[in-house]
Formats: C-alpha cells, sequence, structure tokens
C-alpha cells in the first residue's frame, strides 16, 4: 500500500492562449512514512505537483490517490479543505491578525467541533514539538523567519495529517538557519512519522533530507532514485549536472577492458577506462560524467593499468577555503577538479589526472527524450551560486 | 498521556468525494456561484441605467416617458440637439470651464507640493492640513458662501469694496456669477484632492533621481523641468483624468453660480432637460445630452490608456525614500508664505467665516458694531427643530451608510474577483467596477431616474434610489482601494486556511475580512464622506421624500432663505469635517486618501 499515489498526472494552463503543460502525465508512489523529494530547477512543474496533491490546483488529468482515498479522478474531486494534509508555504503564509497559538489552533477550530481545552492541548504540543512552546501568546507578526517557519510547521502538524506538503520551505532563510532547520526538520519528520513531499531546487537539501528524490525537469520526471542512486549513477547529462557540479566527456566505445566490467572508451581527452555493465558495439557514442571531487591531481603520472591517468595543464586555482577549484585544461577539454585544500599548484603547472574508473559514469544515450541541461538558461552548473 | 500527534489508532471513515457527473458541473462552486452574482449584480447597476439612457435619447419623450409599447421610437432629440445652436456654446462654455478650473487647480496644486515637499516653508505640515482642509466643505456649500461674498448686490466683498470706492452703484463691482469666478471657485474646490494626489506621488518619488541630476551639474530649473516634472507626469496625468470627470459631473457649482449668470455648461443642460422650472421634463433630450457629456468623459480617460496604460517606465515609487535636500527659499521665503497664507485665507477661512456670520445675521450686512449687536442664534434654533431638517439629517445617515455599506461590499467581491478568481468573466467585473468613474455623476442619476420610472420597484421617490445611484457611483472608488488591499494579501495565506481544512466561507471570514478591514474601513468613511456631500445625485433624484442635506441646502437656498442656508451649510461642514477626521485617522497617515 502507498500513502501517495499519482497516475498520469497532467496539469495544462493557458497562457494569453497558448497552453503550457506544467506537468506532463507523470506518474510516482510515495511509500509510509516516506520522506520523498520533487527536486527540480524552477519552472519544472515540482511546485505544480504539489499543489496539485494538495487540490489548489485543478489537474487538467490522471489520478490522485492519498492514504487509498482517491482526492482527484475524472470523476471527482476532494476540495482542498477536506483532504487529509498539512502544508508548510515557501513565505510561511503566517496570519498576521492571529497569535502564534490562534494560528496553530486554526486548523482544529475550522474542523470539527472540539473542546476549547483539547484544543489547547493539541496546539501546546504541536508548539512543542517545534520548540515554540514559549512564544504562543505573541503576535504572529513579531517573530523571525525562523520562528515563522516552525510555527508554519506546527499549524501543519496540529491536524495530525496523514500527509505533509512542504514547499520549498526552508528557502527564505539565512544560510545557517537552513542548515540547521534541515536537520531538525528531518529529525522531526522521522519521529512523528509522517508521509512528507519536499519540493525544492537546491540539491543540497534533497540529497541529505530525503529517503528518495525524483529529480524532474520540463514537466516530467527524468529519474527517481534514493540520494546515492540520484548523485553517483545519474541516468542523463540533466539529472548529474543538476545535483551538482559535473564535466562531460563525449567518446565512443573501444572495446572490453582486461578486468570484467570495465570497459575501453576514447575520448576527448585521450583513451580512458570506465565501469559499466552494459553491452556496447565498438564505436558507439558514449557520454561520460565525472564529479569535480572524483578526480585528484597529482604530480606524477600513476601507472596502474586499470585507472585514468592523463596529462593536464593548470588554467587557474581558486582557493575556497575547503577546498580548491581547479580549472585544467586536457588539450582543449576543460576540466572541474575539487582538489585538496592543501595542493598548490599554479597556473600553466604540468599535472596529472587520477580518474578512477567507476568514478567515470556512462550516461545513456544522448538521444533521450531528456533534453540537455546546456539548453537551460539558469547557471544550475555551479553549486556555489544560489538557484533561484 | 500518549502524544496526540501520534496517528490515532483508528483511522477516521475517509471523506466521501463528491460525484459530479458531468463536465460542466464540475465548475459548479460557492466560488462560481458568488463570482457570477457579484457579476450580475455590477450589470444591473451599471449598463442597466447606461442602457435605459440610449433607448431613451431614441424616444420621443416630449408627453412623457412611455413605459408601455408601443415605444415612440425617433430620432428627433439628435435633430433638436445638433440643430440648436445653444449646443455648441454650451458645449464650449463646458470646455472653457473645465480645462480653465483644472489649470488653476494643477498650478496651485503642484506650487503647494513643491513647497511642501521639497523647500523649507515654514511650518509646512500646518499649511499641509489647511490647503486638504477644503476636502471637508462640500462644493454646494463652497459655491453658496462664494455668493454670499461675491454676489453683485449684496455681496459682502461687493459691499466693503463699495463702502470703500464710495460707489453709488447698487451693483458690483464684483459679479460671481460669471464663467470667470465659476471657473476660480471650481478650481479651489479641486485644489485639496488634486493636491493629495500630486504630493503623494512627489513624496514618493525616489529623491535620488533628483540628487543625480544635481551632481550632473544641473540647476534648480533644469531639475524642475527636465527630471521632476517628467517623471511625476503620470500621476499628473491620472488626478488630470479624474478631475475632469468631476468637474463635468457634477451641478452644484454650475447650478449656483452659473443659472444666475445665464452660464449654462452641458451639466445643468442636463438637469435644466429633466428639471424644468416649468413644463414637462423632456427626458429624451436630457439624455442626449448624456450621451454627449458620457463621450466627453470618455476621450480623456481613453487618451490616458493609451499614454500611461502600460508604461513600466514610470516606476518611481518606491518604499524606502529618504527625504531629498530641501531647497532654500531665501530671500523668496516670504514671497511664498504670502502665497500660502493669502491662498488658505482665501480658499478655507474667508468662506466659513462668511457662512458662519450669515448664520446669525438676520440679514447680509458688513461687520459693524450694529451688526454685531444684531447677531442672534435664532436661525440656529428655527432652521434645526424643523420637521425638513430632522428628515433630511435621517436620510443623509441613511444614504451615506447604506451607500458606503453597499458599494464597499461590492467592491471587495469584484476585487476579489478581479484578483483571485480564475473565472473567465474576471475581465467583465473589472470594466464593469471601472465604468462608474468615467460616467458622469450627472449621468448616472439621469439613467438611474429613467430606469426606475419603468421598472415596477418601489424605490422610486424614496431615499433608496439615491442610494442605489451613489452605490454605483462610488464602486469604483472603493474598488480602486479594495483590489490594492486583496492584491497586498498574500495568496497562500488563503491557500494555508484551505489545506488547514477551512471552508470557503470561514477562509473569508477568519482570514481575508479580518486582514481587509482597514482597508474597508477607509474605503467605507471615503465614499460615506463622498455620499453626503454630492448634491449632483439627490438633486436628479430628488422628491419631497428623500431630501437629504445637501438637497436641503440646495432648495432653501433656491427658495430665497440666506440665513437658513447659512446655518445648514454650517452645520454640514461641521458633519464632513468630522468625518474627514475620523478618515484622516483610519487612513493612519496625513494622506487623507
Amino acid at each position: 500500500m502507498s500513502a501517495i499515489k499519482v497516475e498520469q498526472l497532467e496539469h495544462c494552463y493557458d497562457d494569453r492562449g497558448r497552453t503550457v503543460t506544467a506537468v506532463d502525465h507523470i506518474d510516482f508512489e510515495v511509500e509510509e512514512n516516506e520522506f520523498y523529494t520533487l527536486l527540480g530547477p524552477s519552472g519544472c512543474g515540482k511546485t505544480t505537483t504539489l499543489r496539485c496533491l494538495a487540490g489548489l490546483e485543478q489537474p487538467t488529468s490522471g489520478t490522485i490517490s492519498l492514504d487509498d482515498v482517491v482526492v482527484f479522478s475524472s470523476r471527482s474531486v476532494v476540495p482542498t479543505h477536506r483532504r487529509d494534509i498539512g502544508m508548510v508555504f515557501q513565505d510561511y503564509a503566517v496570519w498576521p491578525h492571529m497569535t502564534v497559538f490562534d494560528n496553530v489552533a486554526f486548523p482544529l477550530r475550522v474542523g470539527k467541533r472540539q473542546s476549547s481545552s483539547v484544543i489547547k492541548e493539541k496546539v501546546h504540543e504541536a508548539l512543542e514539538l517545534v520548540n515554540m512552546d514559549e512564544f504562543a501568546e505573541r503576535q504572529a507578526t513579531q517573530l523571525s523567519g525562523g520562528q515563522q517557519q516552525r510555527l508554519s510547521l506546527a499549524r501543519a502538524l496540529v491536524r495530525q495529517p496523514k500527509v505533509l506538503l512542504l514547499d520549498e520551505p526552508l528557502s527564505n532563510l539565512d544560510a545557517k538557519l537552513r542548515e540547521q532547520m534541515r536537520k531538525e526538520l528531518r529529525m522531526l519528520q522521522r519521529r512523528i512519522k509522517v508521509t512528507t513531499i519536499f519540493v525544492t531546487h537546491d540539491q543540497v537539501e534533497a540529497l541529505s533530507m530525503s529517503n528518495r528524490i525524483a529529480v524532474m525537469n520540463r514537466g516530467v520526471i527524468a529519474q527517481v532514485g534514493t540520494p546515492r542512486e540520484i548523485y553517483q549513477t545519474p541516468n542523463s547529462e540533466f539529472v548529474a549536472a543538476f545535483v551538482g557540479a559535473t564535466t562531460f566527456l563525449r567518446g565512443s566505445y573501444v572495446g572490453p577492458a582486461s578486468t570484467p566490467g570495465f570497459v575501453r572508451l576514447e575520448t576527448g581527452i585521450g583513451a580512458l577506462i570506465a565501469k559499466t555493465d552494459k553491452a556496447m558495439v565498438p564505436g558507439e557514442p558514449v557520454t561520460l560524467a565525472v564529479r569535480p571531487e572524483a578526480i585528484r591531481v597529482t604530480e606524477e603520472e600513476n601507472l596502474n593499468p586499470l585507472t585514468n591517468s592523463i596529462s593536464a595543464v593548470v588554467d587557474i586555482g581558486l582557493f575556497i577555503g575547503e577546498a580548491v577549484d581547479y580549472h585544467i585544461y586536457v588539450g582543449d577539454e576543460l576540466i572541474r577538479v575539487k582538489g585538496s585544500p592543501h595542493s598548490r599548484f599554479r597556473r600553466r603547472d604540468k599535472v596529472f589526472l587520477e580518474i578512477p574508473p567507476e568514478e567515470c559514469v556512462l550516461i545513456h544515450t544522448p538521444t533521450s527524450a531528456v533534453e540537455s541541461p546546456l539548453d537551460e538558461p539558469e547557471p544550475i552548473f555551479d553549486p556555489t551560486v544560489e538557484i533561484v | 498521556m500518549t502524544t496526540v500527534l501520534e496517528p490515532p489508532a483508528v483511522a477516521p471513515p475517509p471523506p466521501r468525494p463528491r460525484r459530479q457527473r458531468t463536465g460542466w458541473r464540475r465548475r459548479v462552486t460557492a466560488r462560481s456561484v458568488v463570482s457570477t452574482i457579484t457579476i450580475l449584480v455590477l450589470l444591473y447597476l451599471v449598463l442597466g441605467p447606461l442602457i435605459m439612457l440610449v433607448l431613451t435619447a431614441f424616444e420621443d419623450t416630449s408627453g412623457g416617458v412611455v413605459i408601455t409599447p408601443p415605444f415612440p421610437w425617433t430620432s428627433q432629440n439628435f435633430i433638436d440637439v445638433f440643430t440648436d445652436s445653444q449646443t455648441y456654446s454650451v458645449l464650449w462654455t463646458t470646455v472653457e470651464f473645465s480645462v480653465g478650473a483644472l489649470l488653476f487647480a494643477f498650478v496651485v496644486s503642484l506650487t503647494f507640493s513643491w513647497l511642501i515637499e521639497r523647500t523649507d516653508l515654514p511650518a509646512r505640515n500646518t499649511v499641509f492640513v489647511f490647503v486638504v482642509a477644503p476636502q471637508g466643505i462640500p462644493g454646494v456649500i463652497s459655491a453658496i458662501a462664494w455668493s454670499l461674498l461675491l454676489n453683485p448686490t449684496n455681496g459682502f466683498v461687493n459691499l466693503v469694496l463699495r463702502s470703500v470706492i464710495h460707489s453709488k452703484s447698487t451693483t458690483g463691482p464684483l459679479n460671481v456669477y460669471s464663467l470667470p469666478w465659476m471657473i476660480l471657485v471650481q478650481g479651489m474646490a479641486l485644489v485639496p484632492l488634486t493636491f493629495l494626489l500630486v504630493t503623494a506621488s512627489l513624496r514618493g518619488m525616489n529623491a535620488s533621481l533628483e540628487d543625480a541630476a544635481r551632481t550632473s551639474g544641473s540647476g534648480f530649473g533644469t531639475i524642475v523641468r527636465r527630471v521632476t516634472l517628467p517623471l511625476l507626469k503620470p500621476a499628473i496625468i491620472g488626478a488630470l483624468v479624474y478631475e475632469f470627470v468631476t468637474v463635468v459631473e457634477a451641478v452644484d457649482i454650475p447650478l449656483i453660480l452659473g443659472v444666475p449668470g445665464h452660464v449654462t455648461v452641458l451639466s445643468t443642460q442636463i438637469y435644466n432637460a429633466s428639471h424644468p422650472p416649468i413644463g414637462l421634463p423632456n427626458y429624451g433630450v436630457g439624455s442626449t445630452y448624456g450621451g454627449f457629456l458620457l463621450i466627453l468623459a470618455l476621450l480623456p480617460l481613453i487618451a490616458y490608456n493609451r499614454v500611461v496604460g502600460d508604461s513600466g517606465s514610470y516606476v518611481t515609487v518606491t518604499g524606502k525614500t529618504f527625504r531629498p535636500k530641501t531647497q532654500k527659499l531665501g530671500k523668496w521665503k516670504p514671497l511664498a508664505m504670502l502665497f500660502a497664507w493669502g491662498y488658505i485665507f482665501v480658499a478655507f477661512v474667508l468662506p466659513l467665516a462668511i457662512l458662519i456670520w450669515a448664520s446669525i445675521q438676520p440679514y447680509i450686512s458688513t461687520v459693524s458694531k450694529e451688526a454685531i449687536k444684531r447677531s442672534t442664534l435664532g436661525s440656529y434654533r428655527k432652521t434645526l427643530s424643523g420637521d425638513l431638517f430632522i428628515t433630511a439629517l435621517k436620510n443623509t445617515l441613511i444614504l451615506g451608510l447604506s451607500a458606503a455599506l453597499g458599494s464597499m461590499v461590492l467592491a471587495v467581491l469584484v476585487s476579489w474577483i478581479i484578483v483571485r478568481s480564475r473565472s473567465r468573466l474576471r475581465w467583465m467585473a473589472d470594466v464593469l467596477a471601472f465604468l462608474p468613474h468615467a460616467i458622469p455623476g450627472v449621468v448616472i442619476g439621469l439613467a438611474t431616474l429613467l430606469m426606475y420610472l419603468l421598472l415596477p420597484l418601489p424605490i422610486y421617490g424614496t431615499i433608496w434610489i439615491i442610494v442605489i445611484a451613489m452605490g454605483t457611483q462610488y464602486v469604483s472608488l472603493g474598488t480602486r482601494l479594495t483590489t490594492g488591499g486583496i492584491a497586498q494579501i498574500q495568496r497562500s495565506l488563503e491557500e494555508a486556511a484551505e489545506a488547514s481544512g477551512a471552508r470557503g466561507w470561514q477562509v473569508w471570514w477568519r482570514v481575508l475580512l479580518p486582514l481587509l478591514r482597514p482597508v474597508f474601513l477607509n474605503g467605507f468613511l471615503l465614499v460615506f464622506l463622498a455620499s453626503i456631500q454630492n448634491l449632483t445625485l439627490p438633486l436628479m433624484l430628488y422628491s419631497t421624500g428623500n431630501l437629504v442635506m445637501s438637497s436641503l441646502i440646495y432648495t432653501r437656498w433656491d427658495y430665497g432663505d440666506a440665513t437658513g442656508t447659512a446655518v445648514l451649510s454650517v452645520v454640514m461642514t461641521a458633519i464632513t469635517i468630522v468625518a474627514a477626521l475620523l478618515l484622516r485617522r483610519s487612513s493612519g497617515s496625513r494622506m487623507g486618501s
């Protein structure tokens, strides 16, 4: 039994006479108590999907079930207020004309009648859960961003919903607070056990918090998997690029390597050995994805035949504290490397790049339906750039 | 104690999905029902009278309005209007009158705005209050005050002037019953609102834009000409268009000052055709003139939309501005102060003083020892204990409260449709709510009159017909406020309520309305104030059963009871100034609008 089941969900809207498909027939299932993340750039349809689950948007077609209750199909619609959900909004949506207590009590007061002592007890428990009990009598407008965030979470949880929907809840917090809330939110979700859908564009949030991630792009799900699967074996250039900085290398298949499970490739930076189970014919075009932190910069060539060691020239090394961000050329090919903070290579130094074969990820055929991230206007390659 | 947040042992029964069989029925929700009803009400209120106006213009009404078929269709009204040479002189007078008054009002308002916002004029805040204060004096009352001051036979100023120059003449030397004086009086009546509109944008204007010009080496004159005025252009044009409708729609000043001097403008022409002193009203001709006026009022509006309609390049208003460097007036300071206080004396102190003086005098005279001895509060006692006054006061309250409540409730609903709903009728709500703003009041009055002559609703001749017309007229004003108000409420606040399990009405009652309360209150007072000051509609829809303060004042004046009129005017001004003070407090700033 899955807590959330989405089948063939489609959402189109009309933009000055042009029909835009925000969500294009997607399917996914979320297990009970799972922390499931929809990750993608802005405009990929992740928020629309979440709003369809909440009933704030009406899908064009498809079926949505929450906790085995069909809440949307071509035959029936359950309005938002009768869905068993709690939701946290990007801007918190804390009601400014109420106190903290009244904000949290709202879902109980508008629901079926309960005695005020029961309401009081439940509100205080929810506030304790997010360490906000002492602020109960404050006016909501007197809270800081982080406190409003907690309040919003308490409000979403006070009804003990079957499903918790989080729409980029951390994106309005400053970096330090965000890191802290990441941990708190995840621990809280584990403690109270509630099926959670989390929408974000931040790959660090997605990787660190989720049980599973669905990476979305242009209205479709590009890949579903655990954080490790998504990061280590992306199935497309888009996913590889979106969940972290990546260097892509084009090349072709040459033949099997001496060790089973490894293959020899010819690429723009020379002959490489990569790990794959895929059967290929010689000459078949391939794309390799290599993470910057997978590469080591060395002064001497590694002669081990089961590793790749390639002669290169440093273009620039930028010391960023925990690492050195090297831009290194192999011929005309630019490769980003995250080097040790103790390394001190300079411009024009001749070095060797050591790329372990198991870190060379073969991306599926470049002709796949998922479009190349290179078309994306946003600077999504650089993990240090905030994606808005 | 078990933790409440653990999932309950027994799952609650799943909500039953609402069955909806056919495609169109899915859209029938409480939201769409409310939207549809609101739009129908608007259609009825706005388009109903307009259709009546057009139909009547094509009807022979010389024998009265025909209310059952067959209708005597004719194009005679148009022939009459077009072949009458008076039409063209009236049209020309209307243009002269409105352009002159607007010119005066804008020159004065811009000067005051600049003096208060950008110079070191002493006591700027006091000057601000006194420039805005005449807004509390209804147009009808200021016209009467000026008539008391400047009428050729016994106008106070004329009496003084004649005794100063030892003139033996029994009239003059000044005559307020003439176009130049009408322009001046109307112009002064426009200043408070114009000033508020202009000064708001001058204050909101980022001062660094001017500082940038200054650091680029521009002198004072160049900055005003090349930077300040061009940046204010949209605000000035917007205010111009708004005030233009205000000038052409009103009957107060043209009736009181124009009729005795035989100066006729379109609004008085319409009033005369539908309320002739003798004989039957000719509603057909009145409607034809009404159509003219409607087009005249719409033209600048269309031009305005073309000039600044979609121009985002004029966004100069920012939240954080600091007060710009003030211009030192230096040796011009005495002149500036003379201008400011001289204007305040003429536009505010003098009219109020003459009203108070006239209300305690048995007849108009100059100030002298004997006259002061004659002073009496007797006419207050007499006028304020009369049945007419009590009825008018009661009706005024009914009118103000109902019109304000009605138009604000409608405005909130309309704004919600415009801002929030995904209804396909959204554009319609937008247009319909905006239209009354462009329809001159005298036209709304005539059209409403015609409509309820025909419809078998028992409101003709009651206060409610004025309430309906007034509510229709001010729904635009209300919508302007509430649309901004709702747009400022983040949508997610409503969505959060829905996601918390609140039904549609609970979202309204617990979230939307409490958040809108300040805007609603502000709009309510604004419409209340405008409604009780308005003479045009009560006069167009006048009958003995629906006397309000403004129409009572006018009829007393028309009857020749100067003292009684003055008493009523003083009382009325006191009421409106109290309402205006409440308004200022409710809007929480010294803006007042």
